[in-house]
């Protein structure tokens, strides 16, 4: 039997997603230096860059949902790509993370005497790691849970129940951001607060940013089990999506020790 | 992470014990495509060897499989592999019974690193062709090539140089 292709792996057809994404790209980085200085039509030119990635991240995704479930390119042999890049992204991303808290322990642990030599610096009004970032704090590990139950459900085949689990881990996320978002309107200090609020807005910034980023993962993961396109023995996407909120809410411990409890006495 | 821990009781199984308790036994390495792959099913084979009268469809394993991904998981539950991406591997090639290498083409490179054990050589590469039984230099190991294929040169040109 003569077949039409003997190796399993995909050789995938030209795509205009790449450059579309680099021009976006390189649209929001010279935006954003153009807003960030005074030049004029920096600001849109982000805007549209921003759009413009935002959009090839759709299209291409598109693409390889496409090419995996509808044209089932992704043989055992593809999976690994996508599995061992997802790890490997989670390991950069906790790399980024671990930055912004060692400039945080840099900062706290030998407070200088611009700031008063003490932590936190004198003046500055911090909130009550015991209020909102306490309860916070479970928040994100039981959607954690929920999403480890997203995953026995549609390892063993209840297609319905691992649904409804996403349902409750997107809930308790949308929740768990929705105080964040309440919590950083009212708090006292603002970014521009010392290298408190530099470190303090950055680091929970960025996490709150990968929460979001974690969250509408999860919605598509829900959309697409809700379509039927995972099953029992392929959802590379979904696990992905897992272990990214893994990460998150691993990552969530460490400020709420570091920087909300031990940098607010 | 879990996947390593399945490769390596595959890749025991892959030194092929062939049922002859013959004492050398030689491997052909032949990478056309690139390095071995990490890959294997471990469930699905369980699965199937497991299977006694039922046999399963592709439908209980993955139902809404489709294209090559479909391809390979019907050929698993037959037991046979569909993108045959191993190296070969097989008893020490002799005149009377020489290792079988196949290709879909009229030739393929073929690398011999010896026997078993203390037989070993560094690894010798050569062009194994059509109806020219090949034998190594170093440790006189016969190939010959079997064409399951099309035929015709590799790189899809004729064979004259140059073009």
């Amino acid at each position: 039997m003569i077949e039409s292709q003997r190796h399993s792996y995909h050789l995938v057809d030209p795509s205009p997603w790449p450059i579309s994404g680099s021009l976006g790209a390189l649209a929001t980085t010279v935006g954003g230096v153009m807003y960030m200085h005074p030049f004029q039509g920096g600001a849109t030119l982000l805007s549209l860059g921003l759009i413009f990635i935002l959009y090839t991240m759709f299209v291409w995704w598109r693409d390889v949902l496409r090419e995996s479930t509808l044209e089932g390119h992704h043989t055992k042999a593809v999976q690994l790509g996508p599995r061992y890049g997802s790890i490997l992204f989670i390991v950069s991303e906790v790399m980024f993370l671990f930055a912004f808290f060692w400039a945080s322990s840099h900062s706290s642990l030998a407070p200088t005497v611009e700031i008063g030599g003490i932590w936190p610096p004198k003046g500055i009004g911090v909130l009550d790691p015991w209020e909102i970032p306490f309860l916070n704090t479970p928040i994100l590990p039981s959607s954690g849970a929920a999403v480890t139950w997203a995953h026995h459900a549609i390892l063993a085949g209840k297609e319905k129940r691992a649904v409804y689990a996403l349902v409750a881990t997107v809930s308790l996320a949308l929740v768990s951001t929705g105080f964040q978002g309440m919590e950083y309107y009212q708090a006292p200090p603002t970014i521009s607060d010392s290298i408190y609020g530099s470190t303090f807005f950055l680091a929970t910034g960025f996490h709150g940013f990968h929460v979001i980023i974690g969250t509408l993962f999860l919605i598509i993961c829900g959309i697409r089990q809700y379509l039927g396109q995972m099953t029992k023995e392929h959802h590379v996407g979904f696990e992905a999506a897992a272990w990214y909120w893994h990460f998150v809410d691993v990552v969530r411990l460490f400020p709420f020790v570091s920087i909300y409890w031990w940098g607010g006495i | 992470m879990w996947r390593r821990v399945c490769v390596a009781p595959w890749r025991s199984a892959l030194r092929c014990s062939h049922a002859t308790s013959a004492v050398l036994r030689g491997r052909a390495l032949a990478p056309i495509s690139s390095s071995q792959p990490l890959f294997n099913a471990p469930h699905l084979f369980s699965s199937v060897s497991g299977e006694g009268a039922l046999k399963k469809s592709v439908e209980d394993v993955a139902p809404i499989a489709t294209g090559h991904e479909r391809e390979e998981i019907e050929a698993e539950l037959e037991g046979k592999k569909r993108f045959d991406m191993d190296a070969p591997c097989g008893p020490f090639g002799t005149k009377e019974a020489p290792a079988v290498i196949q290709s879909h083409y009229d030739k393929r490179i073929v690398g011999c690193p010896g026997g078993e054990g203390e037989d070993e050589h560094d690894v010798v590469w050569f062009w194994l062709e059509k109806d020219k039984p090949h034998e190594c230099p170093v440790c006189s190991q016969y190939f010959v090539l079997e064409v399951i294929g099309n035929g015709g040169n590799p790189d899809g040109h004729s064979d004259d140089e140059g073009h």
